[in-house]
């Protein structure tokens, strides 16, 4: 036994062949795992990939599959996508659920033009998905987004959410609006905590 | 004469191509590298300027020009034994873990993506070769895969420069290489024992062929991806996988950023990242 060369990079299989769409997304509903995660990743070229991948994201169990549909999704990311991730938002599944909030970070894009939807959706809970949107959306407008709801929503958790965020990423123009959330919601010792500590973090005081 | 001056716009058309075709973005900060060696091809290819250049980087059917442009704008500095305490994990735990079980029938696969010049493929052969006692009862194979190609033809030369071999123990250095016009040559039998691969790991097709690896080193490369890059090139690896086998990456790079799909495993020399045993819900 010993070093061997490997002709692994020559060897062809079937497996190698591109295969038409509607092999594509009948192998999306494989019993093996491994052919659904290599149809999700190759029906990205198909018509209608969205809904097909939102289709299969509902039922799929395996993580890993998951995974890679959403990775497709966001590499698609047309109008469907991001409207199905959306939904994703109002699942009781919290993984999916986290999972969607994740593929949405890398889509700042397709984004930008729903977030002031997200923020002001009637549910507190999509709102405080929106701002764990934020977190990590390379978006010039993130501040602004934030410096808006601590402004104007009514619910304190989405507020301390808001808050804990813009301790992180705030610039001077955030502490206005910071003193102005303390004074809305002067008996709530969470905030009072939290928007002190954005203001120390941001004005380095 | 052409003109080589490439606007702010352009710049980011072409950042914005290239970031699609291998997965490396380059933002404004790199202007200077990406520019230089824009400018360089735009005089090559006898463009007149690089608008005209683009239209044919785009459109040219064998993507000829888009690996020259590729094989310039990648970096690969390395040496011998880099990051070795990772090869010292390979062998005291990653290999008894994987062969405990192997079909013996079948190889060890291990793979190293980027290869860049062949340091560190050539250096796990010698770790393995020196330090590993399975090696008398398993086959091993070792592949190393670039995205550029003029590197891999460095790599199969096998010729090294004294800094770049300075790390590897004087023993080995008399048993593996051989001096040469150019520095010192690696032994034909090792080179001869890596398979030597053109691959992109942001491109499904380039990767499919690979599979039932057990051990992948995929180190300082994730860093000149963006996040999703880096998610595509995590699950393209799972892919490539055996359940179980393991992935080390650089010591500035984690796994637990980029995907969820792989396990933590601390190792006494090492900390690397498993594709589990069974599917996760």
């Amino acid at each position: 036994m010993a070093l061997k060369k490997s002709n692994i990079a020559t060897a062809s299989s079937d497996e190698n062949e591109l295969k038409d769409c509607k092999t594509i997304g009948q192998n999306l509903l494989s019993d093996d795992a491994s052919v659904r995660r290599w149809a999700a990743r190759d029906i990205t070229h198909c018509d209608g990939a969205s809904m097909m991948l939102l289709d299969q994201l509902e039922v799929e169990t395996d993580m890993s599959v998951r995974q890679v549909i959403l990775t497709s999704l966001t590499q698609v990311g047309d109008s469907e996508a991001v409207e199905g991730l959306v939904r994703c938002l109002r699942t009781e599944d919290a993984g999916l659920r986290n999972e969607a909030i994740e593929a949405m970070k890398h889509l700042p894009k397709e984004i930008a033009p729903i977030m002031a939807c997200l923020l002001n959706d009637s549910d507190p809970d999509v709102r405080i998905f929106a701002v764990n949107i934020l977190e990590s959306l390379c978006h010039p407008d993130v501040e602004q987004w934030l410096i808006g709801v601590i402004r104007d929503d009514e619910h304190i958790n989405v507020c301390a959410t808001a808050v804990d965020l813009l301790g992180e990423v705030g610039s001077e123009q955030s502490t206005q609006a910071l003193q102005e959330l303390k004074d809305r919601f002067d008996e709530e010792p969470y905030i009072q905590f939290a928007a002190d500590l954005a203001i120390k973090r941001i004005t380095g005081d | 004469m052409s003109n080589t001056l490439i606007s702010d716009q352009e710049f980011d058309k072409f950042a914005e191509f290239f970031y699609r075709k291998t997965g490396i973005k380059f933002d404004s900060s790199k202007r200077y590298f990406v520019d230089k060696r824009v400018a360089e091809r735009i005089k090559e290819t006898d463009s007149e300027s690089f608008r005209q250049y683009f239209t044919s980087l785009r459109f040219q059917a064998s993507g000829e020009e888009l690996q020259r442009l590729t094989n310039l704008l990648t970096v690969n500095e390395t040496y011998f034994m880099r990051e070795d305490y990772q090869f010292r994990c390979l062998i005291d735990s990653m290999l008894p873990d994987v062969v405990s079980r192997h079909d013996p029938r079948k190889p060890i696969r291990i793979w190293c993506i980027p290869s860049s010049s062949g340091e560190e493929p050539y250096s796990i052969a010698m770790y393995l070769l020196e330090e590993w006692d399975g090696i008398d009862k398993w086959d091993v194979e070792l592949i190393a895969s670039d995205i550029d190609t003029t590197i891999l033809e460095t790599a199969k030369r096998g010729i090294y420069s004294e800094r770049s071999v300075r790390n590897v123990p004087p023993a080995w250095k008399r048993r593996y290489f051989k001096d040469v016009p150019g520095g010192q040559q690696v032994d034909q039998d090792i080179r001869d024992a890596v398979e030597f691969t053109r691959i992109n790991l942001s491109e499904p097709s380039d990767v499919r062929s690979i599979r039932n690896v057990d051990i992948i080193f995929c180190r300082n490369l994730l860093i000149y991806f963006d996040d999703l890059s880096r998610k595509v090139a995590a699950e393209h690896m799972f892919e490539a996988m055996s359940p179980g086998g393991y992935i080390c990456l650089g010591h500035t790079e984690s796994m637990g950023r980029i995907s969820p799909l792989y396990r933590v495993k601390k190792f006494p020399a090492a900390i690397v990242y498993q594709r589990p045993l069974e599917a996760r819900k």
